[in-house]
């Protein structure tokens, strides 16, 4: 579910590049809807459903394309397509890996008023993470740190998780300002708490891990629903077994205990019968076998 | 709500149909009796058993099958069954070394997954000649025993076994060379 969905979000996201012209008209509507994004997580923070984090990320999607940092991405027009489908592609992995992850932040269109280029948000984690967008967004935006940047986020983003969001959310406001003014960066504040792959290479391997380059929309959902019934087959067939041994056990202690009763039963009831049937005890008898 | 082992792990179902238990059933490898739904290594059971069949009456005779129900894995037991073993004119009293060996012992040795290695005996009516079939896979034997008039099962006992060093789960890849 969540990998279509991403893909849609890519689809989305490249549709709205080619269209979306002005950042300046939608600022003021990235800003209120970055409200709004923003308040909805914190809505929502008790309840983990699917269908409101979807929506907080078209609306970020959409921000992001509204913004003016698209609009100075299309100095590149030719290669940009490739570009953003190839940082698509990247984000989709990053989305569908994260989405088994530890936690993610949602980014916050916050960050995407200032000029800032931002890249597509990582995929949505609990909500209590939402309130870390902005720093996020920028962490993967350093260009070759990108791939360093989001493992930086992600443990960043792990240690932060207990945080009050209040309190990061302004902390990461601050970096976020100060990093805006000096172009690809990595933010220092998370640098030391990278501890995944720093190439993105290694990074999206490191992601992926458990899984091949997803093939297209839906496919991977799929394999990993079958994955999922096949593992619950093999739990059921391992407790059918442990619950087999386990029966049998107990079969067999309550026949070995009827038995040993038994037994020594029998063993009693013999011995009472020797004891009342041998009343000569075996002495010393006297015989003649003198020949006179 | 059966607590049987035999029926807890399907073999009742997956092999056989529910049957009741009339003779006395002991398999010992090794000099070991062997427990119902016991985990045994491959190394264990590389050779055949002995397989005990008490009782009184030396001219019944009887018919033991040894078969793998879930090979090649039990997530995907597209060969169930695998023969392992064919016995028959077993007289009551005695054990499996004073039968017909119609499909010799072949060593258990899964390669994916817990398999369930399963004993069933069938008593015969007459001495009759049980023909071996073509081949070891996909044999069953519910049909087997329709074949040949055996009627229902009267005992039935099963072993686990797995992989020697372990780990025949989904990323189980053959390894040539150490094991």
């Amino acid at each position: 579910m969540w990998s279509s969905g991403l893909d849609n979000h890519s689809n989305n996201k490249t549709n709205n590049i080619d269209n979306g012209n002005s950042g300046h008209g939608g600022g003021s509507r990235i800003i209120s809807s970055s409200s709004s994004s923003r308040s909805s997580p914190s809505s929502t923070s008790s309840i983990l459903l699917r269908t409101p984090r979807r929506r907080t990320m078209e609306e970020v999607w959409k921000d992001i394309n509204l913004t003016s940092l698209h609009h100075e991405r299309r100095f590149a027009p030719l290669p940009e397509p490739h570009h953003h489908h190839h940082h698509h592609h990247h984000r989709a992995m990053i989305l569908q890996d994260f989405l088994s992850g530890p936690c993610f932040t949602v980014s916050r269109a916050n960050a995407a008023v200032e000029d800032i280029p931002l890249p597509p948000p990582p995929p949505l984690l609990p909500p209590t993470a939402l309130s870390l967008s902005s720093g996020r967004e920028l962490q993967y935006l350093g260009g070759g740190g990108g791939g360093g940047g989001g493992s930086a986020l992600m443990n960043g983003h792990s240690r932060s998780s207990s945080n009050s969001n209040g309190s990061r959310v302004h902390g990461q406001a601050n970096n976020n300002d100060n990093n805006a003014r000096s172009g690809p960066f990595m933010s220092p504040s998370f640098s030391d708490a990278v501890i995944g792959p720093s190439s993105p290479a290694g990074f999206f391997s490191f992601c992926s891990k458990k899984r091949v380059m997803p093939e297209g929309p839906g496919i991977g959902g799929d394999r990993r629903y079958k994955r999922m019934i096949k593992n619950r087959e093999s739990a059921a067939r391992s407790r059918a077994r442990k619950q087999a041994y386990t029966n049998e056990l107990e079969l067999e202690v309550a026949h070995l205990l009827e038995e040993n009763a038994k037994l020594k039963k029998q063993l009693e009831e013999l011995r009472l019968a020797m004891d009342a049937q041998l009343p000569n005890r075996i002495a010393l008898k006297r015989s003649s076998s003198a020949p006179f | 709500m059966s607590r049987d082992p035999l029926v807890v792990g399907h073999v009742v179902g997956d092999v056989l149909d529910s049957f009741t238990k009339s003779a006395s059933l002991r398999v010992l490898y090794n000099n070991k009796e062997l427990t119902n739904g016991s985990e045994l290594k491959p190394s264990a059971v590389v050779h055949e058993p002995r397989v005990e069949i008490g009782g009184r009456d030396m001219r019944t005779l009887y018919t033991l099958v040894m078969v793998d129900p879930d090979a090649p894995s039990p997530s995907n037991p597209t060969k169930r069954e695998h023969l392992h073993w064919l016995v028959t004119d077993i007289p009551e009293t005695t054990n499996s070394s004073f039968g017909n060996e119609i499909v010799g012992y072949e060593s258990p040795r899964p390669t994916a997954g817990i398999h369930r290695f399963v004993f069933v005996l069938f008593r015969q009516e007459v001495r009759q000649t049980i023909y071996a079939p073509g081949w070891r896979q996909n044999f069953n034997t519910r049909d087997f025993a329709a074949l040949y008039n055996l009627g229902p099962p009267v005992a039935a006992m099963y072993f686990n076994c797995q992989r020697e060093n372990g780990c025949g789960g989904r990323r189980y890849q053959p390894v040539s060379g150490w094991t």
